[in-house]
């Protein structure tokens, strides 16, 4: 349905065109997070939420029982006075003479806000117009649940992962097919985080412990989307090698492989998009960031990977030629 | 035929034991979806740890952050509230006492020695036991304890110290080779095993002598060699049931989202494949009971990560299927018949379906023994996930495309979407014994 073959897409004709795509898909967002590193006290090219920073957790104590449909409203209220982000969750007690009869705590989980100060003043004054009997019980510093240790250990298990990546596709394939694979990868994970980044500096977007897991999937979306399409090069150079050139099977492969790949990342969207219209509020961001993923790992496995074999492919066949006149 | 139809009753039965697990077994949901204990710990001064330092208080997040978080996935969170308290979050644990034992008992560690007399030899009291002294050596320079077993399969307790703790162990068992030394927990002894060398390099073992240990002695041992571990004891000062991180506000609508979200894509199958696409949302529900079984049966404690990667592997499926289908069709328009064209649907994608999996079952080994909770969980799932629809994907729908197109009735093009005038002649020619065979269709 979906059918692109009738004008089929020319990988390699327009190689420029799609570099340049690629460029101006990546610059604004690498801009972006030389600016964040320069300007955040954090020196991270994302705004980093509170799993990674710590912040306040502020509980209210009050006598009913708290609903789904009361902590909805609470977020909205929290969001509308500039309390975004916050991890909202009820703690049942048991009601007692000696607490007041606090039947639930209401936790906020939020950015570091002092005891007193304006904002928390405001929540305050949200919570005890929602909750009747609502009183502040306690306010602790909490630090942050996703340290930077713990962050290091994650991302040197994905540079091992990736690592393997080259190891297996280079086994499969060649040399050149896992690096273009994870170039795209790099490709597709930069301008996920350059989005996030401008975001950050735009929109106040921080990016919380689910970021790294919409990463890791994107990646896992991004690999599998390519291996399809060298795949299909793989087996048309072994049919139609002597008959056709490098660049002729690329696009071959690439446009016999292209409903597929559209279709599949249309049903990916399509659940991450049910997700984001439908689904819960905290989700919303790591969800945002798998959709952008998906389109981005389509574009890059088709254009942006395929592209690359190919240019290295003409380069090591072209030198024969060359050397004789060089 | 047969062999067909003995594929298509092995389905059915692992349908069946699927849904008898998924009705017996309880689903274990991580803090984030349902939530659990929240705990706040109090670290607490010793004679030897007489203030409590950022750095004491990180040494004991990382202890009790590997206690609570045993088996890797469960997404415990530990985080540090004001100086010198940690705030611990455990999911479906909503009772006190389980969420002691959790954390285990919170004691003092010591290793002693034997009093020696002017012989040099072991002072007894009046009662004959054996007299200890002080090393030095207690549960701060315990990195951990776990267990193992030796050569001969008998359980064994291993000990690993710190790099402080290490040297002074080295230096106490070079003194003793041939003597008792005594593990002291909240001043009873627990063990007083023989050393039989200097032990050099921080890592030990301790065998259950003669009769060796039974596997539940061996693991109380590690479990109170842990707790000692801790740098300081820590006391539970308030512990509070509590709903998910997600917020169960947002996890309900999710539920309705993913709900609307499956729905679309099956019917986007049926719609780019028709028959082949119902076949295929069929095998998608297999998938998903066989999947949802195996975690209730292993258990795996999922948490929103471990659901990334079960949508991601649910999206491989699919893909898997589009890959087929495509291929299916491709060969169709091309003028095979509808035998040739299903099987060779099903062998050329198969080679893309394999090596995208591998690399990705590959990817997830790594994360999984490398990578910190978050990853794990993803890890864990995805791998898990693509396996499963390794099967579902390629066997399941093969068998039911075999066994309702074998018949050679259906052949009417639009059940692939196409029309009369895409395909090629192919599709009206009869099938040759030897097509046939190969279908299964004889016996």
């Amino acid at each position: 349905m979906f059918n692109f073959k009738k004008n089929g897409v020319h990988v390699v004709k327009y190689r420029v065109l799609w570099m340049c795509i690629s460029a101006l898909l990546l610059i604004p967002g690498i801009i972006a997070m030389i600016y964040s590193m320069i300007t955040y006290p954090t020196h991270s090219p994302v705004k980093v939420g509170i799993d990674y920073t710590g912040g306040t957790i502020l509980q209210y104590g009050v006598q009913d029982a708290v609903s789904s449909d009361d902590l909805a409203k609470t977020r909205e209220d929290l969001d509308n006075i500039g309390v975004t982000n916050t991890y909202l969750q009820v703690l049942n007690v048991n009601p007692t003479a000696e607490n007041n009869n606090i039947k639930s705590i209401i936790s906020i989980r939020t950015k570091f806000i002092d005891e007193g100060s304006d904002l928390s003043n405001q929540i305050s004054t949200t919570i005890k117009k929602e909750y009747k009997n609502a009183e502040l019980v306690q306010v602790s510093s909490v630090g942050p649940t996703l340290g930077n240790e713990l962050f290091k250990m994650s991302l040197v298990a994905l540079l091992l992962a990736i690592v393997g990546m080259v190891i297996y596709i280079s086994f499969r394939f060649k040399l050149e097919y896992a690096i273009a694979a994870i170039l795209g990868l790099v490709h597709d994970v930069l301008f996920v985080m350059g989005v996030f980044s401008i975001l950050g500096i735009f929109c106040n977007v921080q990016i919380d412990g689910l970021f790294l897991t919409a990463i890791l999937t994107l990646i896992g979306f991004s690999i599998n989307d390519t291996i399809v399409t060298f795949d299909r090069i793989r087996e048309n150079l072994r049919y139609y090698g002597k008959k056709m050139t490098y660049g002729e099977i690329v696009d071959a492969s690439v446009n016999q492989t292209l409903t597929r790949s559209v279709n599949t990342s249309l049903t990916a969207f399509i659940t991450l998009a049910a997700l984001y219209f439908f689904g819960g509020v905290t989700t919303k961001d790591f969800v945002l960031a798998m959709m952008i993923g998906v389109v981005v790992g389509t574009y890059s496995s088709i254009f942006f990977c395929s592209m690359l074999v190919d240019f290295w492919e003409e380069k090591k066949g072209q030198p024969k030629h060359m050397a004789v006149e060089g | 035929m047969k062999n067909k139809l003995i594929m298509f009753w092995v389905i059915v039965a692992i349908v069946i034991a699927s849904l008898i697990t998924i009705y017996k077994k309880p689903t274990k949901l991580g803090l984030d979806l349902v939530g659990g204990s929240r705990i706040l710990l109090e670290a607490r001064t010793t004679d030897t740890v007489r203030t409590i330092t950022p750095e004491v208080m990180s040494r004991l997040q990382v202890a009790i952050e590997s206690r609570v978080n045993k088996l890797g996935v469960s997404e415990t969170s530990v985080a540090q509230v004001g100086d010198k308290r940690l705030l611990v979050e455990i999911p479906n644990v909503t009772d006190l006492k389980e969420a002691e034992a959790y954390l285990g008992k919170t004691a003092q560690l010591e290793f002693k020695k034997p009093v020696f007399d002017a012989n040099h030899q072991p002072k007894r009291d009046d009662k004959g036991t054996l007299m200890w002294e002080p090393t030095g050596l207690t549960g701060q320079d315990l990195k951990s304890a776990s267990i193992g077993t030796d050569q001969t399969g008998q359980w064994t307790v291993s000990l690993e110290f710190n790099a402080n703790g290490a040297n002074k162990f080295a230096e106490l068992t070079q003194q003793l080779v041939g003597q008792q030394m005594a593990i002291y927990f909240d001043n009873e002894e627990i063990s007083a095993p023989v050393i039989r060398e200097a032990i050099f390099g921080g890592r030990a073992e301790i065998s259950g002598g003669s009769s060796g240990f039974q596997y539940e002695e061996a693991q109380k041992m590690v479990n109170l060699l842990n707790a000692g571990a801790l740098p300081v004891p820590s006391e539970i000062i308030q512990e509070n049931t509590v709903g998910p991180t997600l917020g169960s506000d947002s996890i309900e609508k999710s539920k309705f989202a993913a709900i609307i979200g499956i729905g679309f894509v099956m019917i986007f199958m049926i719609y780019a494949y028709r028959l082949p696409g119902a076949i295929a949302d069929i095998a998608l529900v297999v998938y998903g009971l066989i999947l949802f079984a195996l975690f209730k049966a292993i258990p795996v404690t999922l948490t929103l990560a471990g659901i990334a990667g079960f949508i991601l592997s649910v999206g491989m499926a699919v893909d898997a299927n589009i890959l087929i289908f495509e291929r299916t069709k491709e060969e169709l328009k091309a003028g095979r018949n509808l035998f040739t064209a299903i099987n060779t649907g099903f062998d050329r994608a198969f080679t893309s379906i394999f090596d995208s999996n591998m690399t990705t079952i590959l990817t997830c080994v790594i994360l999984y023994f490398l990578g910190t909770s978050v990853v794990k969980g993803f890890a864990l799932t995805l791998a898990i996930g693509v396996l499963v629809s390794m099967f579902t994907a390629i066997t399941v729908t093969k068998n039911f495309m075999h066994l309702i197109f074998g018949t050679g009735e259906l052949k009417y093009p639009a059940l692939f979407g196409l029309s009369k005038s895409e395909i090629g002649k192919g599709y009206e020619v009869t099938e040759t014994k030897r097509e046939k065979a190969r279908f299964g269709i004889l016996d």
